[in-house]
């Protein structure tokens, strides 16, 4: 195979015809005996249910949403799609708590931006999505059931020569996948990578993890989230080596299921957000961890969330004793933009820690400093990973002295070709290949420290929540004077992430009505599937308005934390 | 039908005066009954009653009703 023209699937057949019964994916089910798809299985699969998509009316460059929960013929449904050219995008299934409407609107604000053409789900979402499929200038084509599809029949000559022309159509350079940043409205942003920047990334990654022929990758994250999908499906996939998936749902209900898995496996490279750290080092008790060796892990990633260092403290702590390497703890930073990671502290080597004056560093200098009142240890996200290029940069976008606060701006061979038909979007942050990623941090001893951010984004645990969405939530609500809310995100260290924080003007003055009130918000926030953790009632024209005449989430954030004034909250 | 005991629990943990809670709730229908809470909330109700419950049988979990038959059951052990 010529390595400048290669595909995915092709890739993925050369891994098949090298190590056939080797596992790829194992499938994790608590209480389960996991399912296992070998390579040659996997591929098997993958061709029958790709005739079936062009049976179905599904042709190259065609988006296809996959709406499902864990299930083992999720992962030769998504193979199969890129095998015919068309573009998977795999959205999170809906909680519970999120109100059938909300989820609807969600997902239509998603397909206007998007343009998506087909929803691949599960028969249970038939009611809510029909409508909108049904709706005058919808750009969904039609509902697929793959879950009811054969997926193990044989493929004939006569389709394989069809699906054949069709594979051999497709070209490097042609988009492979689509991701969504979070969001319920449709703000969210669709960032489309092609098979060039996938494979690129993977043989660079990899290289910069020492991935190699014994690697065995264990994963409860989404795969909707970048993390999960080039992270823990890609790489692995594409590399040749095994896979363990196990139910994001479950994970986090049981999260000693992770352990269970690597240990059982014998997994030794893991990707978790930081706040999973405090939950594993915290909430599971010796009984669950009987038997439990964690000796086979090499890297333990932290990834997708500001990275805390006394989160790696408490998981080394807690885990020392059950054999865990404490150099196996790593950093990475990462974006869906550039395909994933951009930084990574190398295998066996600790990440090191900056402590630092935090008062200078709010004016943007880094200054070491040993006095431990007035420091903030910030963690490297390591070095440069090959074919990537940062450069810190002012707000003027004019480089800035190393030791100096910045925005981080970032070009990669692995990046994307801008946002899905959102040229205003792209605009604004990709410009002359460089893409400036609304993160501040800083550049010491060539190492990539990573602070804050420019944007307004909300990361709880792992997942970017946009503010708008919880304003606009919550502005309904009755009793809340419409337009007059700030939502942000504000520390929990227990967690380790974190949590949503809201402020609304009310003229309700009644402390009866305003613990009533204050319920009505958060039961706003539950029905898009967020949890708002702490209200504050403020009267009108309380809040500060930014120079755009609207009210500043930062501003006001920084008011009630400065606590100048009494404010109710709950 | 859920204990006051069991239904005490449940708020002091999600730190609520007061909520409705039927065999039928189920978590998601409960103010700080997210996915976060939900080993908090576990915990606690180990530790009030001085029980275990195992993986499996948390994930079985459907409403507020079956974790209430589990505590039954596990006292009467």
């Amino acid at each position: 195979m010529n390595t400048r023209s290669e595909i995915l699937w092709n890739r993925w057949c050369a891994n098949s015809e090298k190590h056939p019964d080797r596992d790829a994916i194992i499938h994790w089910v608590a209480g389960e005996e996991p399912y296992r798809w070998t390579f040659a299985n996997l591929i098997s699969v993958a061709e029958s249910l790709s005739v079936s998509l062009l049976e179905n009316g599904i042709v190259k460059g065609d988006v296809c949403a996959i709406v499902m929960r864990h299930n083992k013929y999720l992962y030769p449904l998504y193979m199969a799609i890129t095998n015919v050219g068309a573009i998977p995008a795999i959205l999170a299934y809906p909680n519970p708590r999120l109100h059938p409407d909300k989820f609807r609107q969600g997902l239509e604000g998603m397909s206007q931006r998007s343009g998506l053409d087909w929803i691949l789900t599960e028969r249970e979402l038939e009611p809510p999505i029909t409508p909108l499929v049904q709706k005058e200038n919808s750009t969904i084509k039609g509902l697929h059931f793959p879950l009811e599809w054969d997926e193990e029949r044989r493929v004939n000559e006569e389709a394989r020569a069809h699906l054949m022309a069709v594979h051999n159509s497709i070209r490097r350079s042609d988009p492979l996948l689509l991701q969504h940043s979070s969001g319920t409205t449709g703000l969210q942003k669709p960032v489309l990578l092609s098979h060039r920047a996938v494979l690129q990334h993977v043989e660079y990654y990899g290289q910069a993890i020492g991935l190699n022929d014994l690697d065995k990758i264990v994963s409860w994250l989404p795969l909707y989230h970048d993390m999960g999908l080039i992270g823990a499906f890609h790489l692995p996939l594409a590399f040749g080596i095994p896979a363990v998936q196990l139910d994001p749902f479950e994970w986090v209900l049981a999260p000693s299921l992770l352990l269970e898995a690597i240990s059982k496996e014998h997994g030794t490279i893991s990707w978790l957000p930081n706040f999973a750290y405090n939950l594993l080092a915290d909430k599971i008790l010796d009984e669950d961890l009987e038997g439990i060796s964690l000796h086979t892990l090499r890297m333990v990633i932290n990834c997708s969330e500001p990275i805390r260092p006394e989160s790696h403290y408490r998981f080394i702590k807690r885990y020392l004793s059950y054999r865990l390497n404490p150099l196996a703890l790593s950093t990475c930073y990462a974006m869906a933009e550039s395909t994933f990671a951009i930084t990574q502290t190398p295998p066996n080597v600790a990440p090191s820690c900056l402590s630092v004056d935090n008062s200078a560093l709010a004016k943007g200098h880094v200054r070491s400093t040993s006095n431990g009142v007035h420091a903030r240890v910030c963690v490297s996200s390591g070095k440069i990973i090959r074919g990537c290029q940062v450069r810190i940069v002012d707000e003027n976008r004019n480089d800035v002295e190393d030791g100096n606060v910045g925005e981080i701006a970032i070009h990669s061979v692995s990046m994307f070709d801008g946002y899905r038909n959102y040229p205003e979007k792209t605009a604004e942050s990709l410009i002359g290949g460089w893409f400036f990623s609304g993160d501040y941090g800083f550049k010491y001893k060539d190492e990539y420290y990573i602070i804050g951010r420019k944007k307004d984004i909300i990361i709880v645990a792992g997942n970017n929540i946009y503010p708008e969405d919880v304003e606009d939530a919550v502005s309904k609500v009755k009793g809340v004077v419409p337009g007059r809310v700030v939502a942000f995100g504000e520390e929990d260290e227990e967690i380790g992430s974190e949590q949503i924080s809201i402020i609304a003007e009310t003229n309700v003055r009644i402390e009866a009505e305003q613990s009533n009130l204050k319920m009505e918000i958060i039961k706003a926030g539950m029905a898009i599937d967020l949890s708002i953790k702490r209200v504050y009632l403020v009267p009108p024209r309380w809040l500060i308005k930014s120079s755009a005449g609207k009210p500043s989430r930062k501003a006001n954030k920084e008011r009630t934390q400065n606590r100048a004034e009494p404010l109710r909250w709950s | 039908m859920i204990s006051d005991e069991v239904k005490q629990v449940i708020l002091s943990t999600l730190k609520l005066d007061t909520w409705e809670i039927r065999d039928e709730t189920t978590a998601p229908q409960i103010p700080g009954w997210d996915s976060l809470m939900h080993v908090n909330v576990i915990i606690a109700i180990e530790k009030h009653f001085n029980v275990r419950f195992r993986n499996i049988e948390v994930l079985k979990l459907k409403n507020i009703g079956d974790l209430q038959r589990l505590v039954d059951s596990k006292l009467t052990k």
